[in-house]
This record gives C-alpha cells, structure tokens and sequence, in this order.
C-alpha cells in the first residue's frame, strides 16, 4: 500500500512507539483527514505532524461535503448499534474517504472493520489495525519483540486470539 | 422489535446495504471477545497516577477504565479524543486490540 488513512487514535500510538518510522515502510504517505487536526492538542503529537507533513510523509486531506455525507451514514449506523464501541465523526470521515477511494484504513476501533465486512458501499476498503501493521512489517522473532515494544510503548493489548493467528507467543 | 429489525430499518431509512447476518454476528463476537477488556483495565491501570490528574480528566479516565472506548468518552466529556489517548497511555489504560 503506498497510501493509507490513519485514525488519530492510532497514529497517536504509533507515534509514541520506538520503531514508529517504520510505518513509511508499508504507507509511503499516510493521510490525515483536515476534519483530524483539531484533535491534535499536545504539542508532542502537534509538532511530529507538523514535521511529517514538511516532510511529505503526512498528507492533510480537505474536507469534502460528498465524502461527509457517506461518513455521516456510516456514523449513524455504528453509533447506533449497541455492542460496537463508538466512532467519531473524523474517523468516520477517514474511514468513508478511504473507501471512495479504495485504499487502506488504519485504526484500533474494532468498529471500522465490523462495518466494512457487512456494508457494501465499504467494499473497497481494508481495515488494518496496529496488529495487522506489526505482522506485515517483522517476521519471526523480531515480530514478538516488535508487539513486545508496541504493547509496553502504547499500552496496546492484543488479544489472546489475535496473537495465535499471528503466531506471536508471548 | 428485535435489535436486528431495528438495524435493519436504520439501514434502510440511511439508504446502507447492509448484510445485515453478518453484521449482527459481528458485533456479538465482537461483545464476547471485548467482555474481559474492563477487569484487564482495572488491574494495569496506574490509580496513582489517574487520581493524579485534574478534573474533569480523572472522572474521564475513570470511565475509560470502565469502559474501554475512547470516542465514547470524548463525546460523553468533551475531551478531545487526542488528549484521551496520550493520557491513556500515561495512565498505563490498556487498549484492547480483539
């Protein structure tokens, strides 16, 4: 993939993770909806952004009225389904424009990857989250101590089931 | 009317195509898998350093413990879901990924 949209959520955690450059090996460019850079407050985050965009790596995306309309379906149904952790209107928006445009989205919210696997206007996107991202980057034992570093870095878990399909045993 | 009646009409009022099978499948894996996310969270989480943190920020980070769903808390406190996020990690609030 050599782009991708990210979720803030999740490029926050990845910025915070010692080998978070390694995520330009998969995504020559991450996108970053506009709707996103609000959300951005700590001046740690703020100011990676600001050199990642400098640097061409992070592209902010304008805000499109026919992206949002798609986003704000996909809002409503989530949101409005009990047992699905809740989606953000910029993450919905990330999630509508990667569809429209048939590249990856990346996020830790399970939610993004339900509807994808159900809705047919989300046909064209794949959902990875930080997991998937660790498999495709490290092999073997550099992929256990990647998740080990990931998990200690973030405080991201992964669950039991998703480390045994991705033959990870910690 | 049952739940998957009701996502079902949501769907149609929102003009979605929607398997709707697979969907509510989905979510009740996703509930089963998600169901141990509130103990993990209670005992990883740094108390000292929640209880550390100004208000309204330690009742958030209190119901993010409980809950485990940062948009959630944003849109229930109005704290930015960035802010959220780097404060989850500080507080050790594990982010389980199923």
């Amino acid at each position: 993939m050599s782009l991708a949209v990210a979720d803030t959520c999740l490029l926050i955690n990845w910025l915070s993770f010692r080998r978070w450059e390694d995520i330009f090996r998969l995504s020559h460019r991450v996108l970053l909806p506009g709707i996103m850079v609000p959300e951005l407050r700590s001046e740690r985050v703020k100011s990676r952004v600001e050199e990642l965009a400098y640097r061409g790596r992070l592209v902010i995306l304008p805000r499109v009225d026919y992206v949002d309309r798609e986003a704000l379906r996909i809002f409503n149904l989530i949101n409005s389904t009990p047992g699905l952790p809740r989606i953000d209107e910029p993450e919905a928006y990330g999630l509508a424009y990667a569809a429209l445009h048939g590249i990856p989205f990346l996020t830790d919210n399970a939610s993004p990857k339900v509807a994808a696997r159900s809705l047919s206007s989300l046909r064209g996107v794949v959902v990875y989250d930080s997991l998937d991202l660790l498999v495709m980057l490290y092999r073997g034992s550099e992929l256990r101590s990647a998740v080990e570093e990931f998990m200690s870095d973030t405080s991201v878990t992964f669950s039991k089931e998703r480390l045994r399909e991705a033959g990870v045993e910690l | 009317m049952s739940l998957g009646e009701e996502i079902a009409r949501l769907a149609r009022i929102l003009g979605l195509e929607l398997d709707l099978e697979s969907y509510l499948k989905a979510v009740e894996e996703l509930t089963r898998k998600t169901a141990e996310g509130a103990e993990l969270r209670r005992r990883s989480a740094d108390w000292a350093y929640i209880e550390s943190r100004p208000e309204p920020l330690r009742t958030a980070l209190k119901l993010l413990v409980e809950t485990g769903d940062v948009k959630l808390v944003s849109a229930v406190t109005g704290i930015s879901p960035e802010t959220l996020e780097c404060e989850r990690i500080e507080a050790r609030i594990p982010r389980l990924v199923v």
